[in-house]
């Protein structure tokens, strides 16, 4: 039973340069733009399908045709049952009326019937934790308050089809944290859920499927740790036509990285760590022959699928590295995690030296949790000394220059 | 899905927000109108001596103001409707007649307290109240069909060329002195009458003070005239707005 067919729909946006009569007459005042190329999939009733991409890649524009907010240029889209689309937080709110009447507001705006509101008004508002203020007007409303509404608000209507665009990436980790409990709840009742987020790790967690979209093409579609893991190799690599078929470089591969693993000062193997102490990464792998001239790579990314940091052998060792038959790893070590206490993901690759790509790219549920430990200001910490120097101020240039 | 609902709570909110911070409130519903009639019981009755049918020109301007100020009230608000909530539009689906209809319903609110008024007048100035008056609950669904087929057409337009909400006013003035809000339709002569007619204000006037001010039925010829092309653009008007709506959140 599909509840979303989206069959071979574009999308075109014209793009107008110029003003008024005068764009008329010049030739290439109008240009098009193809936000979405020849896109189909299809989404099972009950199913949560994640869009992942660059941004501008078409996912947006995918919500948008999805939930009627603009009409495709060709093709076809059905949808069966009732559509709700979250695709921006308090769409929809007055700053001059007080949060209830914003929620009778946005309720409504939803689609939702006045006698849904009245009766889920309690719990939308003990949702947002907002009940002090709700007869205050929102324009007063710290932003943590207003989209906390907002959210509140959307969560609690019932729609067969839910729609949402990067509203997870709003409020503090706690409200986070309540809106994916609200979103597990509601997948679990059922609801077919569509998400667009560059979490890539919520987008792990919640998702069935997941889809890639490239420049308005959809070019993977699959299970979350494969096309995250392919969109993951995306980005660190650059481009986009090397994984357009991510199982070829792993059919063809003579060498694979198994798993990777981390171990403290004492080669215990750990899951945590705490910035600021030492840590070791090693790529655990297996050649089916062996492998000349390699280089194998760490990546450490963000929760929104960034190469936060990258580790290789070459600069490891200075020189080449010939991996034998068999299996075997290599260890990174770092004398100080720079990294600030946080959630990271971890991929590898083993390549040669002369080949743009990878032999094996291996993107797996790795997870480096780090701690808190030497207190780091800023994105990164990075080992450091200090010292006074005597007379070491600016010199004396006379009559200037 | 219920917009039913979504069409109700937006016009209260119309409503509401409208006069909100103003110091006279819904009063200023009534004190439009009104302060029209003044002025032109004062302008074109005193000093031009303009013809009134044999009523008090004050009430044969107020029956012609509240309809007027109601249509020119809804157009001009509805036209810039879509525009204003570009917000709502690229980010929720809902049907979009929905946000000129608000303001439509506003200013038909609006009506209701002039017609209160406008009761008041008529015992004023003694004038009889017949059972025709009852011909007000056609005469409003169509002056309310008029408006809608302007304001759909126009909001529409508005969208993709913004020229329309520059032209607006002087085009609302300019139907002012075409309609006969100012001078009875008798005036017109008889040769320029089809073509005057076909501004449907012109007849749903006429009407009015037809019903109200001479207690009889409307005058056949102009009440069809406006009923005729309010048939006829209401469905073409609809029609162009859904054609615009479907990539109307691309261009506005």
């Amino acid at each position: 039973m599909l509840a979303v067919v989206f069959h071979d729909v574009s999308k075109c946006y014209r793009i107008r340069q110029g003003v008024g009569l005068l764009r008329r007459l010049r030739p290439g005042g109008v240009k098009d733009f193809w936000a979405v190329k020849d896109v189909t999939f299809e989404v099972g009733r009950g199913e949560t399908l994640g869009l992942i991409g660059h941004n501008g890649a078409g996912k947006s524009t995918i919500l948008k045709l999805l939930s009627r907010i603009t009409a495709p240029t060709t093709g076809e889209i059905r949808l069966s049952g009732r559509v709700a689309a979250l695709i921006e937080v308090g769409s929809g709110f007055h700053p001059e009326l007080t949060g209830r009447e914003n929620v009778y507001l946005s309720g409504s705006l939803l689609g939702m019937r006045r006698r849904e509101i009245q009766a889920k008004f309690d719990r939308i508002v003990e949702f947002a934790g907002v009940s002090e203020f709700i007869d205050m007007p929102v324009k007063w409303y710290s932003s943590g308050m207003y989209v906390r509404l907002g959210f509140a608000v959307a969560a609690h209507l019932e729609p067969d089809i839910l729609l949402v665009d990067e509203v997870l990436a709003v409020g503090d980790a706690a409200f986070q944290r309540q809106c994916i409990d609200r979103l597990n709840e509601l997948r679990r009742a059922g609801t077919t859920m569509l998400f667009i987020s560059h979490d890539l790790m919520s987008i792990e967690r919640l998702c069935d499927r997941v889809a890639l979209m490239n420049h308005g093409q959809l070019i993977a579609s699959g299970p979350p740790s494969e096309v995250v893991g392919t969109y993951q190799q995306m980005v660190a690599t650059g481009h986009a036509a090397a994984v357009a078929d991510a199982s070829r470089v792993a059919a063809d591969a003579r060498a694979r990285v198994e798993s990777i693993t981390f171990h403290d000062q004492s080669a215990a193997m750990v899951i945590n760590a705490s910035t600021g102490t030492p840590l070791s990464a090693r790529v655990h792998y297996r050649a089916d022959a062996p492998v000349s001239d390699a280089v194998v790579e760490v990546f450490y990314y963000s929760r929104d699928g960034r190469v936060l940091h990258c580790q290789q052998s070459t600069a490891l060792t200075g020189g080449a590295l010939d991996l034998p038959a068999g299996s075997g790893a290599v260890e990174f070590t770092m004398p100080w995690l720079g990294l600030q206490p946080g959630i990271y993901s971890v991929g590898a690759t083993i390549r040669q030296r002369t080949a743009a790509e990878a032999i094996d790219w291996f993107y797996g549920r790795t997870m480096l949790y780090v701690e808190p430990g030497k207190p780091v200001r800023g994105h990164f910490s990075t080992p450091h000394d200090w010292r006074i120097v005597a007379g070491d101020g600016p010199e004396d240039h006379g009559a200037g220059v | 899905m219920s917009y039913g609902d979504l069409l109700r709570t937006l016009s209260r909110h119309r409503i509401n927000v409208r006069y909100r911070q103003t110091l006279l409130g819904v009063a200023w519903a009534v004190l439009q109108p009104l302060l029209l009639m003044l002025i032109f019981a004062v302008v074109f009755s005193r000093l031009a001596r303009i013809p009134s049918e044999g009523a008090p020109y004050p009430l044969f301007a107020y029956a012609a103001l509240l309809p007027w100020t109601c249509f020119s009230t809804a157009v001009t608000n509805a036209t810039g409707s879509l525009v204003t909530h570009t917000q709502l539009i690229t980010k929720v689906y809902f049907p979009r007649e929905i946000l000129p209809i608000t303001y439509i319903v506003a200013a038909l609110f609006d009506f209701t307290l002039g017609l209160a008024a406008l009761a008041g007048l008529i015992t004023w100035y003694d004038v009889p109240i017949t059972l025709a008056a009852l011909w007000l609950i056609p005469l409003v669904a169509l002056l309310a069909a008029w408006i809608l087929a302007v304001s759909l057409a126009l909001s529409a337009l508005q969208v993709r060329w913004r020229d329309v909400g520059v032209a607006l006013p002087i085009g609302v003035q300019i139907l002012l002195f075409v309609s006969p809000v100012i001078y009875p339709l008798d005036v017109v002569p008889a040769s320029w009458r089809a073509v005057y007619l076909l501004n449907p204000m012109a007849g749903i006037i006429h009407s009015f003070r037809d019903v109200l001010l001479r207690g009889q039925i409307p005058d056949a010829v102009p009440f069809a005239f406006a009923v005729g092309v309010t048939a006829a653009a209401l469905p073409l008007a609809y029609v162009y707005f859904k054609r615009i709506e479907a990539t109307m959140a691309d261009v506005v």
